[in-house]
């Protein structure tokens, strides 16, 4: 298995969780296959579904990072579709120590070495807040859209992030710290 | 209250954001409620750009509140139709503007004050937060 990792702010010593006072853990799985059945915007409605869930149990905050990083995670995926027939799977898991997602697809390995290129740029930056607003405004500038949301899962909602590839499968990971008991 | 424009993306049939712009005595309200999703929010909202630029010159404005509170979601591709409604309102407003958003929310914290441009000294000398919390 290859791997990268990248984490938020915290590389640089800052990086800190969420407090929390629920004790309640949470897991859940989605695979959709095949992945070409999708009609509808997937991303949408998953973040959605997941912040509704997670707001019988936690704080608001907690909702909205899931629904940023489940958002933008898979529609980075069902914008790089390979192979129609392939599954798409998400995982989301809340215990005492930590807020995973995971998303997971068929790829190539110069799929995964691209996105893993752009996983080791963010673990190299010193500052991604500056380099999320640097490009936010280049990207602006030259009229293009999208492309900030490892940046933004990174920069903005303190994410650390991981990207593996076995048997021709790409997952990537966003992992934030969570304190328990500290509400 | 004068309602000067409004704006709305509307997904699969149904309103799911918009953006209205009010203007009583001097005094501009801006507000965006709901959720920014679709991959192209520029096309949904040219109206309202092209609103602003016409209606906004012609007022005299001294005072500005943008409510973020409602906003509850917004992408990437989002961003950038803020940013384009934003700046249009801090050149043709003077004086304070009130920023109002959420206090638990990583985008209303983290990657607002960039949209607003923050770092820009004269936008920062005219910005103020008010801060609300999520019940």
């Amino acid at each position: 298995m290859s791997e990268r990792g990248v984490e938020g702010p915290g590389s640089s010593g800052s990086w800190s969780g969420l407090s929390i006072a629920a004790t309640t853990n949470i897991g859940v799985s989605v695979t959709v296959a095949p992945i070409g059945d999708i009609r509808g915007n997937l991303a949408t409605l998953l973040g959605q579904t997941l912040l509704d869930l997670l707001g019988m149990f936690y704080p608001p905050a907690l909702g909205k990072k899931v629904n940023v990083a489940v958002t933008e995670l898979i529609q980075n995926v069902m914008a790089n579709v390979l192979d129609e027939d392939s599954a798409l799977g998400l995982d989301l898991r809340v215990d005492a120590d930590a807020l995973v997602v995971r998303v997971r697809n068929k790829a190539t390995r110069a799929q995964f070495e691209a996105v893993r290129a752009r996983v080791d740029a963010l673990a190299g930056c010193p500052d991604p807040k500056r380099l999320f607003t640097d490009t936010l405004r280049a990207r602006r500038q030259d009229g293009l859209g999208g492309g900030l949301g490892l940046m933004r899962l990174v920069a903005e909602n303190r994410f650390r992030l991981a990207v593996s590839y076995e048997q021709e499968h790409l997952t990537m990971q966003a992992a934030f710290p969570l304190l328990r008991g500290t509400p | 209250m004068n309602v000067l424009t409004y704006g709305e993306i509307m997904d699969c049939g149904v309103s799911v954001f918009s953006c209205v712009v009010r203007e009583d005595a001097g005094s501009l309200f801006v507000s965006f409620t709901g959720v920014v999703r679709v991959d192209n929010p520029a096309r949904h909202l040219g109206e309202l750009l092209a609103d602003l630029r016409q209606a906004l010159p012609a007022r005299a404005i001294v005072r500005t509140v943008i409510d973020f509170t409602e906003l509850e979601f917004c992408n990437s591709n989002g961003f950038y139709i803020i940013m384009d409604i934003i700046e249009m309102v801090y050149a043709a407003a003077t004086g304070p503007v009130l920023i109002r958003r959420l206090e638990e929310d990583d985008w209303q914290q983290e990657t607002l004050p960039i949209l607003l441009n923050l770092d820009e000294a004269e936008v920062a000398a005219r910005t103020n937060f008010e801060e609300v919390r999520e019940i």
